[in-house]
């Protein structure tokens, strides 16, 4: 809904305002690592990853003062002035080792992705323009993810173990930000054709780009694949206790 | 910068020694359909996904229409300099 002072939706604006933290934090704890990857093309990667991620941060936060709930609060929509912090409890602290960035790589920058590829038909245009470019530049991201798991994976010993610790880490909190089958928020934005799926329908193609990657390196999560109705399923209980609707995020313990 | 520590035993520089790369690839670009591939740099990585998102990342000066890779161990010298 349109009023001549902005856009009043609820839903969306609380949507936009966890993709550009979520985008500001990833782009953040990558930064750290431009200069501490294991090889120096890694770290190249990291650099124009971390630039990446800043940019689309930097094209999604103008969007919230377009609406009523971001005009009620100003200081909100500026992420220099912003306080409240809406992305994964899991980015509140540094990476503690490479591990933590290929994870996050891997798998919450994949899932926001998952999200973005929603929106490339979405009937709010400005969501719809940035989507398709962030769909396209995040393929290379998802390349570099792969590889790096791939790669910790196989190394064996110690090296598999901090990466499947990394992965652990996130994991669940990855899998809630869609929301439990019914959040309000993605149920109205997937009603009113801004996005073109509904929570578990994310987390299904979330889990259909992973996994494969994950299952041919024997590493195994809780999920499995629903083979007649082609669908990827949780198979156990998400920690929604923790779960803050309003942050999109996990509670601190 | 954190490092990691190892619980394991193991230190962290045997850690980074296993993910040492070994292989190199070269990397050959063009600008311009009428502009034959020429080198423009190598990558490391043993991953041939790794080295794509790497020759990407690294060379991106331009807007290249066409990059490949080759892994340097598949090339043969005929005179060697």
């Amino acid at each position: 809904m349109t009023t001549h002072t902005g856009i009043d939706n609820e839903a969306l604006f609380a949507l936009l305002s966890s993709l550009a933290d979520n985008k500001q934090a990833v782009g953040r704890r990558y930064a750290y690592w431009c200069n501490g990857a294991p090889a120096l093309e890694a770290a190249v990667a990291a650099a124009a990853m971390t630039q990446d991620e800043l940019g689309h941060a930097r094209t999604l936060y103008p969007l919230l003062e377009d609406f009523v709930q971001g005009q009620a609060d100003l200081v909100q929509v500026e992420p220099m002035t912003r306080t409240l912090h809406y992305h994964l409890s899991a980015l509140d602290s540094d990476f503690v080792g490479w591990s933590d960035f290929v994870a996050t790589n891997f798998l919450l920058d994949t899932a926001l992705t998952v999200f973005f590829a929603a929106a490339q038909n979405s009937t709010y245009e400005p969501l719809r323009q940035r989507a398709r470019k962030v769909v396209q530049e995040e393929h290379i991201h998802f390349v570099h993810g792969a590889g790096w798991v791939r790669r910790l994976a196989s190394a064996g010993g110690a090296v598999r173990k901090a990466l499947l610790d990394s992965l652990q880490k996130i994991w669940d909190e990855t899998l809630c930000w869609f929301g439990p089958t019914d959040d309000l928020s993605m149920q109205r934005l997937y009603q009113e054709g801004i996005i073109d799926a509904t929570p578990d329908e994310l987390r299904s193609r979330y889990l259909y780009k992973i996994m494969p990657v994950l299952g041919s390196l024997e590493i195994v999560f809780p999920v499995s694949f629903n083979a007649p109705m082609k669908t990827w399923e949780v198979t156990q209980p998400l920690a929604w206790t923790r779960w803050e609707s309003v942050g999109r995020r996990w509670s601190q313990k | 910068m954190k490092q990691t520590t190892v619980k394991t035993g193991e230190t962290t520089v045997a850690r980074r020694e296993a993910l040492n790369e070994t292989k190199v690839w070269q990397v050959f670009a063009r600008r311009k359909y009428e502009e034959p591939l020429h080198e423009i740099g190598n990558v490391m990585a043993d991953d041939v996904e790794l080295a794509k998102a790497y020759a990407r990342s690294i060379y991106d000066e331009f807007s290249w229409i066409e990059m490949v890779l080759v892994p340097r161990e598949s090339i043969v010298t005929v005179i060697a300099s």
